[in-house]
């Protein structure tokens, strides 16, 4: 394969995305008064047409071995089991979003393109942050996600606070990508290369600096995963986002972060640099105590969902803190855990928005309090919210517990038992906040007066219905889900 | 394909996902949905009856037969360890499977008198079988687990919805000890994953190769976890507080099958993966016996309010498992089974004549009441029966549980031994002392008017009696099945 052919595959994905965006906003250019829908139709034709680039290139990995099917730019760029992982696991989160927002863009008549648009390019950026190895490209990507996701929050504002949420998002995020900038910028220092794996083969010569620029990202990284220190914004983004826009802005945030921070730290820095193996366990303790803690004392469904987003988030680190042998030689398979749950967490997120916007489509408001006696209201969507949040709060026996247990596993196998103790620990926490949203929705009877999913379209409600079913379906079905994280994780070491 | 254990454990999560689409307006559409919740039940209890009694003839006749029903699937195994959905029926498993799936039958029948929300209470009451039964069946680790944490929220809801003054509080005392304990179960697993080195996370897999260190933590983990189930001193507030202000339903579960749950932990996790400790630390366990047998039946003694009295009487009934789990003698283990089985049964038939008692004199007080029997003997029947078979009368269920149970650890523990049947003797003063203040003694006019046991109490309690009795007569034929269970474990503390 020459190396356009080679570079026309690797950006066939993303091409595809952003061909379609660009398609929709030249129709909403020159035929303004059109449906709506047909903005919606092109985003999903686009996030198919990703999806079936992804599937031709995973059927010419099936016979690589090494999992690369494509290394352009002198190894800048490249397409590998990781990536398809990532850039599928995209498209499917932004495929579910176009299919549950019809609530929000009925809010946005004459944006409706350019809120379809910037799902495309959000989408697009996150594909393109896992194909990244090379910092200057990948320092553009995050930064193209950032913009996007600010810009998606601040267009589907339906009140004053979803302004300013979307600006102090935009201050966090600035605040995170310039520290990840500083970051790269100072390695490059030391190392003269752009090439992430540069950094490891030159981490003896400035100890000092390379641990800084390294915690520098890392904390830049951390932010755009939502997890602690710059992780106020997701609890903002979900209180004052539209629910439709909010779940994607989130998911595609931790997807991109993870992404770019499972780049960083397992297939650049490695165990070379040790410097992020004793930081990301402390960023992880402290976050998985913090948002447990504070998913306790949530006054809002919303909040708690981003509560929950950023302790599941936070309890990702423990998987990338096990890329290697565990304790008795073999693989610690804390990969593998990582995008399983990157994969669970994300379509969780996406399913608690889904059903919240189902709420706020009926007129509920997003108070706990006045979720009382839900489950007497509308039974659906009292389940469909047990269900979901359950998944991201690790109740057993759903999925989001399953994933807890083998990143925990995962952990204790690479010497982080005391981080493994941490997790468990939030997790009891976790549990019983999601426990105390239950007795709300089922114990308390409040208002009587029944009322239906019926103002939400019966496509989004079948679509949130099933991203609910997941949590349950994936239980099940978790070894299709690991074989696949497998191969995602064996390309990254 | 062998399905038997995975229908009883999931035809009462399959009957309840029909029940969750029924209406429930009027009480023809609520009689129709407690239909179904029994057709669930029932299929469980019939399943387990029939299968146990033919497990029985397979296991008691021995023969090197070590489980009656096993189901093995691997279910993941992309990972640092391979899981399975595995169920194992042995000796243990199938008398508790009885008990447990009688249990719940009643509490379902008991659900006709629920009128409020009465499809989630029979779904959740459904739930929470599939979860009991899911966690007996489990040889699995991450699978029980799974099934332990199941427990959790519906079981919550069922103490907080239909509980009464306090079940708020209690209801978040049971989240909150039942949290702690998953968390405790998810650190052993944990540990024996990763540390056992079998790349399984299988009960029944090699795990001698455990470290010393990790064996000792690992057994402590699941002790503590197991013994907050099982209302163990000093981590038993959590189930007075349920016991007292749950529905009289949903207390004959937590009395009938939870406690169970944790002393079936106890042999299964506690005893048999970590053999070692379990054997150097069984002077602190019976220790533990020996102080909840006399906080438990003095306790009692010191309670106003009946179902306060019978959760500490549930207190020092399991503080005697407790002792046979520290004796860990084939014999004691094989009383400690039967009390199971026998403290299961009478425990909810206690907990249900309390309820009824409470529903007709509309007291909780034990000094307030008196003199039933002239209105209600049959009620005072059955709490005699019920009360009879936690002494130890012949011929009940009780009585070779603690025979067994006294005999097998006296030879180890002769002070504990001792001890914990001075506090037995206390119990049976509280118990003959209740049934004489709230039974016996004056007519109060308050109660003239008060009604016996009704048909559908009849259907609840009749049950319950029959297993009492059955359990009691016909005992040899269940001991050598329990035997056969226990084997496993004797073996492992003994090193073999």
């Amino acid at each position: 394969m020459n190396s356009t052919h080679a570079m026309t595959l690797a950006l066939l994905p993303e091409a595809m995305l952003v061909g379609a965006a660009l398609i929709s906003v030249l129709i909403a250019i020159l035929r303004p008064g059109l449906r709506p829908d047909i903005h919606r139709w092109i985003a999903c034709i686009g996030l198919v047409g990703s999806l079936a680039a992804c599937a031709l290139v995973l059927l010419g990995l099936r016979h690589l071995p090494s999992g690369i099917a494509v290394s352009v730019l002198n190894g800048g760029l490249v397409i590998d089991s990781f990536a398809m992982f990532i850039a599928i696991l995209a498209c499917i989160t932004a495929l579910g979003t176009c299919l549950i927002s019809d609530s929000v863009v009925r809010s946005i008549p004459s944006r409706t393109s350019a809120f379809y648009a910037l799902v495309l390019v959000s989408t697009a950026a996150a594909e393109a942050i896992a194909a990244e190895r090379e910092i200057t490209t990948l320092f553009v990507a995050l930064a193209g996600l950032l913009i996007c996701l600010v810009a998606l929050g601040a267009l589907v504002k339906t009140n004053p606070r979803g302004a300013v949420s979307s600006f102090e998002h935009l201050i966090e995020g600035g605040i995170g990508l310039a520290s990840v900038l500083y970051g790269l910028v100072l390695l490059y220092g030391i190392t003269r290369s752009t090439n992430l794996s540069a950094v490891a083969a030159s981490a003896g010569a400035a100890p000092g600096a390379v641990a800084l620029g390294v915690a520098l990202v890392v904390f830049g990284l951390c932010g755009m995963l939502g997890v602690f220190p710059l992780r106020q914004w997701v609890g903002r983004v979900a209180a004052n986002v539209p629910a439709g826009a909010a779940g994607f802005i989130i998911a595609t945030s931790l997807i991109g972060g993870g992404a770019a921070l499972a780049r960083v730290t397992v297939s650049g820095l490695g165990s070379q640099v040790g410097v992020w193996r004793w930081l990301v366990p402390i960023v992880a303790a402290i976050a998985l105590g913090y948002s447990s803690l504070s998913s306790l004392r949530e006054t809002t469904v919303s909040r708690l969902i981003g509560q929950l987003v950023s302790a599941q988030a936070a309890m990702l680190l423990l998987g990338l803190l096990a890329f290697t042998n565990g304790s008795r030689g073999l693989p610690a398979y804390g990969m593998t855990a990582f995008l399983a749950g990157l994969g669970i967490t994300a379509i969780a997120t996406l399913a608690s928005f889904g059903v919240l916007g189902m709420l706020q489509a009926a007129g509920i408001s997003d108070r706990i309090e006045h979720a009382r006696g839900l489950a007497h209201r509308s039974a659906p969507a009292a389940v469909l919210l047990t269900i979901s949040v359950g998944t991201l709060a690790g109740v057993p026996p759903l999925a989001g517990f399953l994933s807890r247990v083998l990143l925990i596993s995962g952990a204790a196998d690479t010497h982080y038992g005391w981080l493994a103790v941490v997790a468990i620990a939030a997790t009891a926490l976790t549990v019983m906040a999601a426990v105390r949203l239950f007795a709300t929705l089922y114990a308390d009877a409040g208002d009587e007066v029944p009322f239906t999913l019926g103002a939400t379209p019966l496509l989004s409600r079948v679509v949130a219905g099933v991203a609910c079913v997941a949590g349950i379906v994936l239980v099940v079905l978790i070894q299709p889900l690991l074989a696949v994280a497998t191969a995602g994780a064996g390309t990254l070491r | 394909m062998n399905v038997i254990l995975s229908t009883i454990i999931w035809s009462p999560l399959l009957f309840a996902l029909i029940a969750i689409f029924l209406p429930e307006r009027n009480e023809e559409q609520r009689a129709r949905v407690r239909t179904i919740a029994l057709a669930g039940a029932g299929v469980s209890f019939f399943v387990t009856t029939f299968f146990a009694v033919l497990g029985q003839i397979g296991l008691g006749q021995g023969g090197g037969l070590a489980s009656a029903y096993q189901e093995n699937h691997t279910w993941f195994w992309n990972f640092v360890f391979q899981a399975h959905y595995d169920l194992v029926a042995d000796g243990i498993t199938l008398p508790l499977l009885v008990v447990v799936t009688t249990i719940f039958g009643c509490a379902i029948f008991h659900s006709w008198k629920v009128h409020e929300r009465v499809r989630l209470y029979v779904v959740l009451v459904l739930l929470v079988e599939t979860a009991v039964n899911g966690v007996l069946c489990s040889s699995d680790f991450v699978l029980f687990a799974a099934f332990w944490g199941l427990l959790l929220v519906p079981m919550y809801l069922l103490i907080r919805i239909w509980g009464g003054d306090g079940a708020r509080r209690a209801a978040a005392w049971f989240a909150g000890f039942q949290a702690v304990s998953l968390g405790l179960i998810i650190a052993t697993t944990v540990i024996v994953v990763v540390e056992a080195g079998a790349q399984t996370s299988d009960m029944g897999a090699d795990l001698t190769t455990l470290p010393v260190v990790a064996e000792t933590v690992g057994f402590w983990l699941s002790f503590v976890a197991f013994a907050i189930a099982m209302a163990v001193f000093p981590v038993h507030t959590w189930m007075i507080e349920a016991q007292s202000k749950a529905s009289a339903g949903v207390a004959t579960i937590l009395s009938g099958t939870m406690l169970l749950l944790g002393a079936y932990g106890m042999l299964r996790i506690s005893l048999i993966v970590f053999p070692e400790p379990a054997h150097y630390y069984s002077f602190v366990i019976t220790g533990l016996a020996v102080v909840g047998a006399f906080w438990g039946s003095i306790g009692a003694l010191r309670q106003d309010e009946l179902r306060r009295f019978i959760g500490y009487m549930n207190v020092a009934q399991m503080s005697l498992v407790l002792l046979a789990i520290g004796a860990q003698t084939s014999v004691a283990l094989v009383g400690a089974v039967l009390l199971l089985a026998g403290q299961g049964f009478a425990s909810a038939m206690l907990t249900l004549v309390s309820g009824a008692v409470e529903e007709r004199t509309r007291t909780t007080s034990i000094r307030a009441m008196g003199g039933l029997v002239t209105q209600a003997p049959r009620l005072a029947g059955f709490y005699l029966v019920a009360a009879a078979s936690v002494i130890g009368i012949p011929l009940l269920a009780g009585f070779t549980g603690d025979f067994m149970v006294f005999a097998g650890s006296f030879p180890g523990h002769r002070i504990a031994t001792v001890l914990v049947m001075g506090s037995v003797i206390v119990t049976t003063g509280g118990l003959l002392w209740v049934a004489n203040r709230v039974f016996f003694g004056p007519v109060r006019d308050q109660f003239a008017r008060v009604r016996d046991v009704t048909l559908l109490d009849l259907t609840v309690l009749i049950p319950l009696v029959a297993a009492v009795v059955l359990f009691g007569v016909r005992v040899g034929a269940v001991v050598p099945v329990i035997a056969n269970g226990v084997l496993e474990i004797t073996t492992r503390i003994s090193g073999g």
